[in-house]
């Protein structure tokens, strides 16, 4: 059984955090709210997701999956406007969910979730910390795109750097720790990540909100941040580009 | 994954600082005049260098048409359209299928192609219903299954001698159509059916006659008098286009069936050489992702003026790419060529297609070359390797160019070599 009422901000987000890694995803519902795990098809990220009871206006589920097809979710989402409230409904018997926007009524057929892999976080020790505001760090991912494809980051105790390098051209971008919201390292820590898969894991950010960075030398990062007003969170796991060979 | 465009571009327009004019031309082939010049000098190059035939001195001209047609992209959306017909009779079905041709030297498929003489009869692309004679029998011809009679009168003598474009295969003179005659033709059944079911969209037109065997030229022939399609929305299409969009078309259907499929077991390397070229078709255990790396000697087609060798690529991942592949229609043959083998034998592959063109590879012939080339070689037997690294290494002995430089020029070979995965951790 699933039973929820919940405003399409709420789930456009789930959208914007998922989409730009997976096609298609494996919602495990429980009582206490939703979440997810998936790996995008060339297995570089990982994206986790955990969306509590509370960020819906109503909610009854029991334990269940639900296959969901992102694209088509997405095409329904573009119906509702922003503040509209959605109301969703699991028909067993037809396997298909029942999306209500006002007085329209989608049903949509889902995909059996029998052959979607459950996928393994691996097992990091990472050892630096950054908190950073969005804003600020997506100012230098959108000026690294125009000259190259990847990025460095790299972290001492007192500052966290971006450099890009292109051909002819360059970024650079370097906070020191006090325009950071928090930075703790043990040493100096580097990593090189494609641009393309790093500003997608951050484009739904905004403004002020921070976003959690953990990283060390040569390793995957991670990357944290909250949505719909805190009742979710995302966790976004990235492997590197290592150019030594 | 479209960033990764922006760093191919650089690429190109570094290359293009460093040696003015020349390596332009690989990316225009005659189709942009990037040079600024009113004509692309390479092609005058290999008009005034064509044998010079006896030019036609009359204005009728009958023979068995291959059968041909040719639509213009001049002055589009009003452009030249009609037959192709050669001074000869018999089976000349040959004339106008490349399929064929991989066994014909450059000398003999010039040859034949110069006898061509282009009929034009201009028109809107929107008209072809237009109940003119010479609309009516340039469709027919393009539905045909076998040589077709043609008897054409011209406005005046044929003018020109053969025509080199760099996506279409060369033909010979043309002029203005006056009248034009053609004997009953028989139609290639598969290709009719799709030109009377006026409720079938053009894509699943393509994919139908395709999937019935038939083969690329003859769909890209109906593809272009409008023959497929929702009935308002047929219109002619030029015939350098159509190429491409049926290559694109299909390659893009059976990518859809690829990009589901168990990876292959192994990487692999295909090779063939033709005309000079040396081609290598590399595939690797990893999801769908391709590209197409052609390098040019100087002195070769596309690279005339330089005495360095130019690099060109285009490239897509897994979630295929939006714009127009830089190196234009030939990554699209190419591209089809390679889902070919892949949808056959129901595997996914992250492919790389390499090319050398060497000076002996004198003058443009057409796409076709790409894609028959690629279909020979993944019809050979490939080698085998447990590693990227070893295979690259086998790259090196077959290839002129050093691997470093080849790594340079790729985004698929970086990403392969160079992105970890999360399962490595």
């Amino acid at each position: 059984m699933f039973n929820a009422k919940v405003k399409s901000d709420v789930l456009k987000g789930i959208i914007d955090v998922t989409s730009p890694l997976v096609n298609e995803a494996k919602f495990n519902v429980t009582s206490k709210g939703i979440s997810l795990r998936a790996v995008d098809p060339a297995h570089v990220a990982m994206v986790d997701l955990e969306i509590k009871s509370k960020a819906f206006e109503e909610y009854k589920a029991d334990e269940m999956e639900l296959g969901i097809d992102l694209d088509k979710f997405s095409g329904i989402m573009r119906l509702a406007n922003s503040g509209d409230m959605i109301s969703l409904e699991y028909d067993e018997d037809a396997n298909r969910l029942i999306i209500k926007i006002g007085n329209l009524v989608r049903k949509m057929g889902l995909i059996d979730t029998a052959g979607m892999p459950d996928s393994k976080a691996p097992n990091l020790t990472l050892p630096a910390k950054i908190i950073i505001k969005a804003s600020e760090l997506s100012q230098g991912v959108r000026a690294s795109e125009a000259v190259s494809d990847h990025l460095t980051l790299s972290v001492d105790k007192d500052t966290f750097e971006l450099f890009a390098e292109g051909d002819t051209d360059t970024v650079h971008l370097k906070l020191p720790k006090d325009m950071l919201v928090e930075l703790t390292t043990q040493g100096k820590h580097k990593s090189l990540f494609s641009i393309d898969y790093f500003s997608n894991m951050i484009k739904s950010v905004k403004g002020d909100d921070p976003i959690t960075i953990s990283m060390g030398t040569d390793n995957p990062i991670k990357v944290d941040f909250d949505f719909a007003d805190k009742k979710g969170h995302v966790s976004y796991l990235l492997a590197p580009r290592i150019e030594s060979d | 994954m479209q960033t990764y465009n922006n760093n191919n571009q650089k690429h190109l327009f570094k290359e293009k600082k460093s040696t003015n004019t020349i390596n332009q031309c690989g990316l225009c082939r005659g189709t942009k005049l990037l040079c600024g010049k009113d004509r692309c000098p390479v092609l005058v190059r290999f008009h005034a260098k064509a044998k010079a035939k006896p030019l036609l001195d009359t204005l009728h001209i009958g023979g068995a048409s291959p059968p041909s047609v040719f639509i213009g992209r001049y002055g589009y959306p009003k452009v030249s359209i009609g037959p192709m017909i050669p001074p000869v009779m018999g089976d000349t079905s040959i004339i106008d299928t490349p399929e064929l041709w991989l066994t014909k030297s450059l000398d003999e498929i010039v040859d034949f192609r110069s006898q061509l003489v282009r009929g034009k009869f201009a028109i809107n692309i929107t008209d072809v219903e237009n109940s003119s004679n010479v609309v009516e029998y340039t469709r027919e011809l393009a539905l045909a299954k076998n040589p077709v009679y043609t008897d054409a009168l011209f406005e005046k003598k044929p003018y020109g001698r053969i025509v080199f474009h760099d996506e279409i295969q060369p033909h010979g003179p043309s002029a203005p159509i006056k009248t034009l005659d053609i004997t009953n033709p028989k139609y290639e059944q598969h290709i009719e059916k799709a030109y009377y079911d006026t409720d079938l969209r053009a894509k699943n037109a393509i994919l139908d006659v395709y999937n019935d065997g038939v083969q690329i030229s003859a769909i890209q022939r109906a593809f272009s008098v409008g023959a497929f399609g929702v009935k308002k929305h047929r219109r002619f299409v030029p015939t350098r286009w159509s190429i491409t969009a049926v290559d694109s078309t299909i390659g893009a259907e059976l990518m859809k069936q690829t990009k589901t499929a168990p990876y292959v077991n192994e990487v692999r390397i295909y090779t063939h050489n033709q005309y000079d070229n040396r081609w290598i078709i590399l595939m690797t255990p990893s999801e769908w992702q391709y590209e197409l790396i052609e390098a040019w000697y100087p002195n070769t087609t596309w690279n005339q003026y330089g005495n360095t060798i130019s690099i060109f690529n285009s490239y897509e991942f897994y979630e295929g790419r939006t714009t127009y592949a830089e190196i234009g229609g030939c990554y699209y043959a190419a591209r089809l060529a390679v889902n070919e083998l892949l949808t056959k034998e129901r595997r996914q592959a992250g492919v790389i297609v390499l090319r050398e063109a060497h000076p002996g590879y004198i003058m443009p012939i057409g796409v076709w070359n790409v894609r028959e080339c690629v279909r020979k070689a993944l019809t050979q037997s490939c080698q085998k390797f447990d590693t990227l690294q070893e295979a690259l290494v086998k790259v090196t002995e077959i290839m002129d160019i050093p691997l470093q430089r080849w790594i340079n020029n790729s985004a698929v070979l970086k990403n392969q070599l160079y992105q970890r995965r999360l399962e490595e951790f």
